[in-house]
């Protein structure tokens, strides 16, 4: 019996790497490679990391073939020499340190791309080297990310795949692998939470429960390839790349003229940077966590009326959105058809948004303004709900009447039918 | 009047269908107040008839102005909930009371020499009637609708040897599309009522020449002991009544319990929770989900439809297989087999709306 168990235990992890290995030779076709590293005594676990996920790599889709990126020749069956050391071109394993020239051999090569990817950029090398990561890299420091860190190796997918690392529901946790280690980036001095506060901010929220692949996550603010900490000067425009009012309000505001001169962090002075939450007019609070009193104090008598003035109307706004939104919701439970009020109260909820927007020129007057659309739509949201829920009155008036009406002529037919069978 | 009735008397033979109308009767026994449920279907379907008419102005089928023109009619038009609302409580009442009929007439035995092909035209009016059902609740082409169908006509699919063309004929494809809510419109809107009308016109012509029937318990009294009432005016004012009753029944629901659009269909869409045919298919669809996957080497699937076809068979041909009609002696395996399919029908229907 325990004969038997020893046999088992020794086939069976030969046939799994057989099932998992098999398959993969079979998708890499026949090539000298794969032939003699399938037959070598390396460990299971390399086998399985080389060729395993093969099948999903683009660049095995395409048509490459290990000796596209390693040399060597694949033709040269059983004799390693051939195959390998005698080939002028075979370059094996790159270390980390030239990893990302050898993936640019074809990446930077407008000519190559264009044959698999004729709209693929091919500035990625480039870009790397003058990123933190390549600058680093290029000093001798090894433990920086380069290519295959972010998008793995030997199972390579597109970046649009949403099993790809780099996809953008995948990006915060690619990063976070090295950014969020303590122990790992002890040595570079950079704080580990960024990832535990991007996952509360208001974009991690949209990232990962709303599954928005729209939203900012690290390489929006940071970039791709050329990943560096933008500058302060280059804040509100990064933050400008999606919200474009938001920063031309500012910068063309007295406020953001003097953020420039006082070379403030512009937007992150107020709303932060990775844990960035939803804003709301507690920002603009005279007390607590109003953000006002990072700069200002209770002395700055005008500052603080124009805040008061501003988070008032954001107040009022939003206050007549939720009673929108009860009135509508009151219509509904009595089964009304309420989806056009529904656009009105989407209406009112953009007109928020850019009130909230306009809040960056710091002008009360025109924070007034911009609220406007919003109160209409709302009002004309309060106004549907209310006739249809006096529609929902009237039904029942009318069922009453019915009913009134009804009543008596069951009662008439039957006193006739009574009548008719007495006599 | 008398001169209209007069004018008519000149040209055709009026006064022999007064002499047949004052002839009708309807007997007069414990079990009397079944009658009323002919009448009760027939004044339904009349519903039907004149709410569809009044839907069809409004609506339009398309898979991009379905939803929209519903969406129209219960919100904008003039009283168009009402007519919607109607439509839809009557279609389900009529079914139900159908049903009610249908099981009133098999213990009632009232399917005997000579009222075999009153029974089967009865048997098929319902099957229509549940065809008006099956291709009316897509037409608002809302979410459940559309996986309820997309359910529903897999069903028919798994039919052997002609299940895949059945399939394609119902969906007009391979999928459900707007080609198959195109479909189901015009079956809905002209061949069932086309058919409908036919053979409920049969069913009333038997019914007509036929007289009514009364249960084996009535027959074996003697003469004088039987007691009937004139079908005009007593029985039909009767009828009236109750329709009456019934049309405020139908006002209170549509009031208060109005069938909800809910949201457009989307066929790229995961299907959402809860999927379920409409109450009169329940049996059916509960017994099919609790079918093993494979009996005896056969698809459970196929084996419950063939079953269910079946079952049709030998309900629809109850007359020729209930040979005691001619003794007035109750049968009591078919009083058995009433009673077997009535409780199995209410069991898997009410597991199903809990399952």
């Amino acid at each position: 019996m325990n004969r038997i168990r020893d046999a088992a235990r020794s086939v069976l992890p030969l046939l799994a790497t057989l099932a998992v290995v098999l398959p993969a030779q079979a998708a890499a076709g026949e090539d000298a490679c794969t032939d003699c590293h399938l037959g070598m005594d390396e460990s299971k676990e390399t086998q399985a990391r080389l060729f395993s996920h093969w099948a999903d790599d683009i660049h095995g889709q395409v048509g490459l073939s290990c000796a596209d990126c390693h040399g060597g020749n694949p033709e040269a069956f059983d004799d390693e020499d051939a195959a390998m050391w005698n080939v002028e071109n075979f370059t094996g394993a790159p270390e980390r340190t030239e990893i990302p020239s050898f993936c640019g051999r074809c990446h930077s090569d407008p000519a190559y791309m264009r044959r698999y990817q004729p709209e693929a950029a091919t500035d990625q090398e480039a870009q790397y080297w003058t990123s933190r990561h390549g600058l680093l890299l290029k000093e001798g420091q090894d433990k920086v990310a380069t290519c295959t860190d972010c998008h793995g190796v030997h199972g390579i997918r597109k970046t649009d795949s949403p099993l790809s690392p780099v996809y953008p529901l995948n990006v915060p946790e690619t990063c976070g692998r090295c950014h969020a280690d303590a122990a790992y980036m002890a040595e570079f001095g950079i704080p580990t939470d960024q990832l535990a506060k991007y996952r509360s901010s208001v974009h991690g929220v949209a990232l990962f429960e709303k599954r928005d692949t729209g939203v900012a996550t690290c390489n929006d603010c940071h970039g791709n390839h050329g990943a560096m900490p933008p500058s302060v000067k280059d804040i509100s425009k990064v933050c400008g790349t999606c919200h474009a009012t938001n920063q031309k309000l500012f910068e063309s505001s007295k406020l953001g003229q003097i953020f420039a001169d006082e070379e403030l962090r512009f937007c992150e002075e107020c709303h932060g940077k990775h844990g960035i939450q939803k804003p709301s007019e507690a920002m603009l609070a005279w007390e607590g966590d109003g953000v006002c009193l990072r700069c200002h104090t209770d002395a700055d008598t005008g500052p603080r009326e124009v805040a008061g003035a501003i988070a008032a109307s954001l107040g009022k706004l939003r206050s007549h959105l939720e009673e929108a939104r009860a009135e509508v919701q009151h219509a509904e439970e009595k089964g009304m058809e309420v989806s056009d009020l529904l656009l009105f109260l989407e209406e009112a909820h953009d007109g928020l948004v850019k009130t909230r927007t306009s809040v960056h020129t710091f002008d009360p007057a025109q924070v007034t303004r911009a609220a406007e659309p919003g109160h209409k739509a709302a009002q004309e949201a309060i106004e549907g709900a209310r006739a249809l829920v006096e529609n929902w009155v009237f039904k029942r008036k009318y069922l009453l009447v019915f009913t009134v009406l009804t009543l008596p002529l069951v009662l008439l037919t039957y006193l006739k039918v009574r009548q008719m069978e007495r006599s | 009047m008398s001169r209209i009735y007069d004018w008519f008397r000149d040209r055709f033979d009026l006064d022999a269908v007064a002499a047949f109308a004052k002839k009708k009767e309807v007997p007069l026994y414990r079990g009397t107040f079944l009658y009323y449920l002919g009448g009760i279907c027939l004044f339904l379907f009349g519903l039907q008839v004149l709410t569809g008419i009044l839907l069809l102005l409004y609506y339009q089928p398309g898979e991009n102005t379905a939803y929209e023109s519903m969406k129209t009619i219960i919100s904008r038009v003039e009283f168009g909930w009402l007519i919607r609302d109607i439509h839809g409580w009557s279609a389900n009442l009529l079914i139900f009371f159908a049903f009610l009929h249908m099981f009133s007439v098999f213990f009632g035995r009232a399917y005997r020499k000579p009222r075999e092909l009153t029974w089967m035209t009865g048997f098929i009016l319902l099957a229509l009637a549940m065809g008006f059902g099956f291709t009316g609740y897509l037409l608002p082409w809302n979410e459940l609708a559309y996986f309820a169908t997309r359910v529903g006509t897999n069903i028919p699919g798994s039919v052997p040897v002609v299940g895949g063309a059945l399939l394609k004929l119902l969906r007009a494809g391979d999928e459900v599309t707007g080609a198959t809510l195109t479909r189901f419109y015009g079956i809905h809107v002209s061949v069932l009522p086309a058919l409908f009308a036919g053979v409920l016109g049969l069913h009333l012509l038997l019914i007509q020449v036929l007289g009514m029937s009364v249960p084996p318990s009535q027959e074996r009294l003697p003469p004088e002991e039987r007691r009937s009432i004139r079908f005009f005016p007593n029985f039909f004012l009767r009828d009236v009544m109750v329709w009456l009753v019934i049309l405020n029944v139908i006002a209170v629901l549509a009031v208060f319990f109005p069938w909800e659009l809910g949201a457009k269909a989307d066929p790229l869409a995961p299907a959402p929770a809860g999927i379920r045919p409409e109450w009169y298919f329940m049996f059916t669809f509960q017994t099919l989900k609790l079918l093993p996957a494979h009996i005896l080497g056969v698809e459970g699937e196929v084996l419950g439809i063939l079953g269910f076809g079946l079952g049709g068979l030998i309900w629809f041909c109850i007359p020729f297989i209930d040979r005691w009609e001619g003794s007035h002696k109750v049968s009591r395996a078919i009083n058995v087999f009433g009673v077997v399919v009535v409780v199995y029908m209410i069991v898997m229907t009410i597991w199903g709306y809990l399952a």
